[in-house]
């Protein structure tokens, strides 16, 4: 056994060294490098045609499609924010993103607090019934919503698009919250309550502190869900005025196919704050993937 | 504070504590319901109710104005002899098909690739192959309709610039291209979650095991089927679930890049229940196909789970 494991270990250092001398390594190693790397090019290469497109003049797209501009417009940005309406687009996404995250980590805070912490009558029967959230798709349930906010008086409101996205992200975040305050150390909450917590208090003062991973994890999936919901506001919202990015998008590209440039002014506006979010933040990103795969 | 507690409270208390914890005063209270509460309100109101009527709306006769009509079973057994609900199924099943392999093995071989081979830049790597996945789907729809578009597009510039002009095609006007068009721009955001998902779980593959079949004289290939393979059954289970049911509700980049056509060549079923409800206003009608929908969707949850249940046992 000692032997096998020495004789691993001697291995791995060879191969080390083998990788910087074997010819034929070091061809497989050109080839995965050069494929990786074209295959990289794929992903990135729309977000350069977008950008380049966006600061061309329009007659130079069609002329010249995929290399740089001649002269770089930088003033497409200015126009399609106030003439292309993608300011007034892009606060309504604000105004409607801001209270989901914060209803959403709220009530899934406390739901989890709750399920983690708690014993009660029905536990069991209700968890299941809030989880049963995640398999139903928005595109099930949107037509009675319709109907709903119609009834509601709601339609064509941000209202309309706020409330049903705090009542589609609950499931994934009580489930998320609930098992990581389920794998929180008893004796701190056993503590806080000999110092004479009360629920509440031990909720706000030890249970809250120590969840800031998972909240933070939540927040980003949140904000980023919510930020691309293209469904809801296409159902939802008539008026100019209301509409989202996603949506404000889809009726630019229907009525000024011929102004390319501007609509990928409107596109880049609308991808760019979640690029920053996913730069700052793919470590939560990744990470709450894998422990949301390995569940 | 005990003093205030007859034994029995405390005696009660005391088990409660063992078991949960925390909550043991108010534990059989109304207090755990109050946390409750606000989540259930919300997800009562606009989750649970919808789900609710959409089963009664597939049961009416109406136009979402008039009068309500109640028509048992009629809208389900014109579904079953519809030709086009039956054509978008089978074109759900198809992307479904396909869904399940193509990002998987994509994902698969990246991040074999990305763990086991000695190079720079792997940070790098995954964070481009998962880019897509954060996108607006609007933004990869508006995206891949402009590749694919005729005379102007990238896909036809591309195939001009290197000389093979005669393979240009007008995409998406095509009723053999549009469908696996479109499922190329929804692969090309499907992959990243795959592989970074297998990334994870190679990562925990112990180097010795390698070594180990190495010095067995394993080939490589023997390598990456005896000892990766075990270790990769589980997040495949995991992989296969998200993009089978990421398949049956692909609705926003069919809707905005062919709306279904041309000739309902790209027809899925959750653009023909918004064609019914909300462009042909026979909302039972599209109530029931949402149904089936959905039906579809929690048995293929049901098949696949029960697919990594048999996994887990044979690991």
């Amino acid at each position: 056994m000692t032997l096998s494991l020495r004789r691993a270990a001697s291995e791995r250092r060879a191969r080390t060294r083998a990788a910087t001398l074997s010819k034929k390594t070091r061809r497989t190693k050109l080839l995965t490098d050069l494929g990786l790397a074209v295959l990289s090019l794929t992903v990135l290469f729309p977000f350069y045609l977008v950008l380049v497109t966006a600061l061309k003049s329009d007659n130079r797209v069609s002329e010249n499609p995929l290399g740089l501009p001649d002269v770089w417009h930088w003033g497409v940005f200015r126009q399609a924010w106030d003439q292309g309406h993608f300011g007034s687009y892009f606060m309504n996404s604000v105004y409607v993103v801001v209270p989901v995250v914060l209803a959403v980590l709220a009530g899934s805070l406390m739901a989890a607090y709750a399920f983690a912490t708690m014993r009660f009558r029905g536990r069991g029967i209700l968890f299941a019934i809030l989880v049963a959230g995640l398999t139903i798709p928005l595109e099930i349930i949107v037509t009675p919503l319709f109907y709903e906010m119609l009834h509601l008086g709601l339609l064509d409101t941000l209202w309309a698009l706020i409330l049903p996205q705090i009542a589609i992200n609950l499931p994934f975040g009580v489930l998320l919250l609930r098992a990581f305050i389920g794998d929180l150390p008893r004796d701190l909450m056993d503590a806080g309550r000999m110092d004479g917590c009360g629920q509440f208090r031990l909720l706000t003062r030890v249970v809250l502190p120590l969840c800031r991973p998972a909240l933070l994890s939540l927040l980003v999936f949140t904000f980023m869900w919510t930020w691309n919901q293209f469904l809801l506001p296409l159902i939802m919202v008539q008026s100019d005025s209301v509409r989202t990015l996603p949506i404000g998008l889809s009726y630019f590209q229907g009525r000024y196919v011929s102004e390319l440039p501007l609509m990928m002014a409107g596109v880049t506006i609308t991808f760019l704050p979640i690029m920053v979010v996913y730069l700052f933040f793919q470590r939560q990103i990744i990470r709450g993937i894998t422990t949301g795969a390995g569940k | 504070m005990a003093e205030r507690f007859s034994v029995g409270t405390v005696r009660r208390r005391r088990r409660a504590s063992r078991v949960h914890g925390v909550g043991s005063r108010l534990g059989g209270g109304v207090s755990p319901y109050l946390y409750l509460l606000p989540a259930f309100a919300v997800y009562g109101a606009f989750f649970l109710l919808p789900l609710y009527r959409i089963v009664e709306y597939s049961f009416l006769k109406w136009d979402g104005y008039s009068k309500q009509k109640w028509v048992g079973f009629a809208n389900y057994e014109r579904l079953a002899h519809d030709p086009l609900f039956w054509r978008a199924f089978r074109h759900n099943m198809v992307w479904m098909g396909a869904g399940i392999t193509v990002p998987t093995i994509i994902g698969l071989g990246l991040a074999i690739l990305l763990v086991r081979q000695p190079m720079h830049g792997r940070t790098y790597y995954r964070a481009v192959f998962f880019l897509p996945q954060v996108l607006a789907s609007i933004v990869v729809a508006i995206v891949w309709q402009w590749i694919y578009s005729p005379s102007s597009g990238a896909l036809d510039a591309v195939l001009r610039d290197v000389g093979l002009g005669r393979f240009q095609e007008a995409w998406l006007g095509s009723t053999t291209w549009a469908l696996p068009a479109i499922f190329v721009a929804w692969a090309w955001t499907a992959y990243g979650l795959s592989m970074v998902i297998f990334i994870a779980a190679l990562q925990s593959v112990d180097e010795e095991y390698f070594e180990a079949a190495k010095i067995d004289g394993a080939s490589r290939l023997q390598q990456l089927r005896h000892v990766l393979l075990p270790f990769v059954r589980r997040p495949m289970t995991v992989v296969i679930l998200v993009n089978a049911i990421g398949a049956l509700q692909v609705f926003d980049l069919v809707f905005v890049i062919t709306n279904g056509g041309p000739a309902n060549a790209t027809l899925v079923l959750s653009v023909y229940v918004y064609q019914n409800v909300f462009q042909i206003l026979d909302v039972g009608y599209g109530s029931a196909n949402a149904v089936a929908l959905a039906i579809a969707i929690v048995l293929a949850s049901m098949f696949f789970l029960r697919l990594r249940g048999m996994a887990e046992r044979n690991a």
